[in-house]
């Protein structure tokens, strides 16, 4: 599939590139709507509701109709927001959400790209998303925006270096920043085994760079109003809300390629099953946990997030560098 | 090289998730740390105090509703009570049991939308929804008793408005009450064992004794710094003397000292209830002997009764007509309230929401 | 150990997810309301004296009356010429039905009044009259049970 690339551009290819563009970027659309119904669902049933049920039957279409309804509002800019920056900043938060794809393997052989540096590509373009929340909620001109706006910068520097210290030791065992390396380095036994420690704090900060229960603190409902778009309506706060949903796929996969061996069977003999179905049940658990912990914990407080990452995360995840490396060294791993 | 740093002015409310109604905080702000803190109340004034002195005593009773909507039996009450205290009534046994029931039921109901409200103010949702279906039982009893879910109008002077149900009425108050043990238990895992609800609430919003007496708190915000204070034990009214229950206190007069009081505060009234379910009489009338008209004699009462939310005191001045000279509710949200200013400086935005959550108020009495 | 009520707390709602739904399904279903609730009221206007205690015990003053002689000249009584509530203000609290001698005025359990103009909500004593569905059973509890006691 990749041959396309190094063959010469003509107006048929570019058509044909195009149109595959447009059909992955619905596929992934698709799957996000009904993602988020089903996590809707589930979130109901734990409070004890039933959930969406009004639009079409059961709910189903509940999810398409909300998304058409931000998407044919009026698009209204309040008189007193910095313009440009305003308009700028969903585009800059929402991008990075689906370019981050392009690094994730879906399976040993349907990969958009395959570099070399994936984990890198995909940890460096993600953060770019948080520069589009301090734009938006800077140029929003409200104090409210711009306390979480601060708010998600702060956590931003605080969990971001957790989760790359956390995935150093998978990257030390496998000896490669590739994904699919990574994955086929998991061929006797997931990652999830041996770096346990870096496991757990991958997951904490991960939860914490999706900006989700208990961690939630950019948007902090009863405190902040809405966070950092309080003052977006219609489809740029579409924009926003489809990033942030993008992204627990995006990490819900990033974590099963790192930690539970991505498209492998758990155990050989269910290799009749194709990895696909195993990749995407793994994303799924992993981009429906969250929505568990939503149900369940309240949201720590930002000082408390603050030492916990940094006196609580960071020496776990350092200890589980010297770890690895030390059983490296030994040849246990 | 120093950081030129501005102090910021943030208007918390009056339209604010958090704030429980139309109530506003103007913050003066260093980063997120509170400088100083001015709460403006009056959103919702209403002027009952200078409406009642035009309406007769029994009109005043829907009025008394509205004031702390979420526990209206226990405003009915005390207004009743200050009218029936003046006039030296009688009561009938049969009435003061479904009056004790009812309050006791519409107690936990007002600390259950408190639980899930508080809960929700620090980020959890769920509890509030598992709050809420248990206080719909309750507002399912006391509509089948009042006729209404939250404004009951339900007690007249000298009496009820209406007997038990003849439907089992009482009977699913029992298992109600005994049902609700398991909910509490279910909450008690899903909330108090929580690390981060403990982390979130020990050592918040705290206050000693001293303050709390000079500032005349009540209800759980002052038994919470170890002052034992319940008007039902320290001057009991109605037949409070007859039932078995403790008045939860504790010292540390922190937030979560205050969540733990309100949590077992509902285990208590819930011994309340299953007692008065257990002892209610058989027959009986359910109002004394009314003249048509109600003219209290001259002169002037006092009487309070325990809130959820503190001591709701009545003072009227009757002159000896239909309609009070003046009234005068002491409204326990607003008392509290006064500590908030002082309580929030130095704290930050996140506390500021949870310990505004943990004075407990209702602003329909905090204006009144 | 740190983390058990954590993990505690995700048991709950893990359970909670396979118990049955409380919610109703409202409107789809109607929600049933007790005899006893305090809906709109039903006016009977040929039990009505015209004694104005219902207007003059509102604590809202939302009841307006107006009376015309009986079309009958032979009878003394008067009649009902306008009897309107104003539902803008009626805060249903019950005290009209309760001083009506004859129970021409009582209380129904229908309580969806929403109407799109403010206009609609002033009801005269035709809408009333006609208002007759669910109508309270027992209106002045007192006088059912010392009558019967």
């Amino acid at each position: 599939m990749r041959d396309w690339l190094y063959e010469p551009l003509t107006l048929g290819r570019f058509a044909g590139m195009a149109l595959l563009i447009f059909g992955l970027l619905n596929v992934v659309l698709f799957l996000v709507t009904y993602a988020i119904y089903i996590q809707r669902k589930l979130l109901g049933w734990m409070q004890s509701r039933v959930g969406p049920n009004r639009v079409g039957p059961y709910g189903l279409l509940q999810t398409i109709a909300d998304v058409l309804k931000l998407l044919t509002k009026e698009s209204f800019i309040p008189s007193h927001v910095d313009r440009p920056l305003f308009l700028l900043a969903p585009i800059v938060a929402f991008a990075p959400a689906f370019v981050v794809f392009a690094v994730l393997p879906l399976t040993d052989r349907i990969a958009f790209s395959d570099i070399g540096v994936g984990l890198l590509f995909y940890i460096g373009v993600a953060s770019l998303s948080t520069l589009g929340i301090l734009m938006g909620g800077w140029a929003s001109n409200n104090k409210w925006s711009l306390i979480g706006a601060m708010r998600a910068v702060a956590m931003m520097i605080a969990y971001e270096i957790p989760l790359v210290l956390a995935a150093l030791g998978v990257v030390m065992q496998a000896g490669s920043l590739n994904l699919t390396a990574i994955v086929a380095s998991q061929e006797t036994v997931w990652n999830v085994v041996p770096q346990f420690i870096g496991f757990l704090v991958f997951l904490i900060a991960a939860l914490a760079e999706l900006n989700r229960t208990p961690f939630d603190l950019t948007e902090a409902e009863s405190e902040l109003i809405a966070g950092y778009h309080v003052e977006y309506s219609g489809f740029r706060f579409a924009f926003f809300m489809l990033a942030e949903y993008v992204y627990l796929f995006a990490m819900g996969a990033l974590i099963s390629l790192l930690y539970f061996g991505g498209w492998l069977p758990p155990h050989p003999a269910l290799s009749f099953i194709p990895g696909g179905v195993w990749m995407a049940l793994k994303t799924l658990l992993f981009a429906y946990f969250p929505f568990w912990l939503q149900a369940t914990f309240p949201r720590v407080r930002v000082d408390q997030l603050m030492t916990f990452a940094w006196k609580g995360l960071m020496p776990l995840a350092l200890v589980n560098i010297v770890l690895t490396a030390a059983l490296k060294t030994a040849g246990v791993v | 090289m120093t950081l030129r740093t501005e102090e910021m002015i943030l208007n918390v409310g009056p339209q604010h998730p958090s704030t429980h109604g139309v109530f506003r905080v103007i913050l003066k702000l260093d980063g997120e740390t509170i400088v100083e803190a001015t709460p403006v109340i009056g959103y919702l004034h209403r002027g009952t105090e200078k409406l009642a002195e035009d309406l007769t005593y029994t009109q005043i009773i829907p009025y008394t509703d509205r004031m702390d909507y979420l526990s209206a039996m226990i405003g009915n009450y005390a207004l009743v009570h200050a009218v029936e205290t003046l006039m030296g009534l009688e009561i009938p046994e049969r009435a003061e049991y479904l009056r004790v029931i009812a309050m006791e039921l519409n107690r936990i109901a007002s600390h259950l939308v408190w639980f899930g409200t508080y809960l929700l103010d620090i980020g959890a949702l769920t509890p509030f929804l598992y709050a809420f279906r248990e206080r719909e039982k309750i507002l399912t009893l006391l509509a089948e008793l009042s006729g209404a879910r939250m404004t009951y109008s339900y007690m007249r002077i000298g009496g009820v408005k209406w007997d038990v149900p003849d439907d089992g009425w009482l009977g699913r108050v029992e298992r109600f009450v005994d049902d609700f043990e398991r909910a509490l238990e279910d909450f008690h895992a899903l909330v108090t064992g929580n690390e981060i609800v403990q982390a979130r609430l020990q050592g918040v919003g705290r206050y000693d004794q001293e303050t709390a007496i000079a500032y005349g708190l009540t209800g759980v915000n002052l038994r919470s710094t170890g002052v034992a204070y319940d008007v039902r034990k320290a001057k009991p009214y109605s037949i409070y003397d007859r039932f078995e229950f403790e008045v939860p206190v504790r010292t540390e007069g922190d937030l979560w000292a205050r969540y733990l009081l309100r949590m077992e505060e509902m285990e208590q009234s819930r011994r309340i209830v299953k007692q008065a379910v257990r002892q209610f009489p058989s027959g009986g009338e359910i109002m004394a002997r009314m003249p048509k008209l109600i003219r209290p004699p001259a002169g002037e009462v006092y009487t309070s009764v325990e809130s959820p939310r503190g001591e709701l005191g009545v003072a009227i001045v009757s002159e000896g007509k239909p309609q009070p000279y003046r009234i005068h509710f002491r409204r326990p949200s607003f008392v509290n309230l006064q500590l908030l200013p002082k309580l929030l400086v130095g704290q930050n935005i996140a506390n500021m929401v949870a310990i505004l959550g943990s004075i407990d108020i209702v602003l329909g009495e905090v204006d009144a | 150990m740190v983390g058990t009520g954590l993990l505690k707390g995700l048991g709950v709602t893990f359970k909670e997810m396979w118990k049955p739904k409380v919610t109703t399904k409202y409107p789809d279903e109607p929600y049933e309301l007790p005899n006893r609730f305090r809906g709109i009221q039903k006016l009977y206007v040929d039990k009505c004296i015209v004694c104005y205690q219902c207007a003059h015990i509102c604590p809202t003053q939302c009841i307006t009356i107006q009376e015309k002689p009986k079309a009958d000249p032979k009878q003394k009584k008067k009649e009902l010429e306008v009897f309107d509530i104003n539902f803008e203000i009626c805060i249903l609290c019950d005290l009209c039905t309760e001083v009506c001698p004859t129970e021409a005025i009582v209380m129904t359990s229908n309580v969806e009044l929403a109407e799109y103009r403010r206009d609609a909500l002033h009801k005269d004593m035709r809408w009333l009259e006609a208002n007759n569905t669910n109508i309270r059973e027992l209106n002045l509890p007192w006088k059912a049970t010392s009558s019967s006691s």
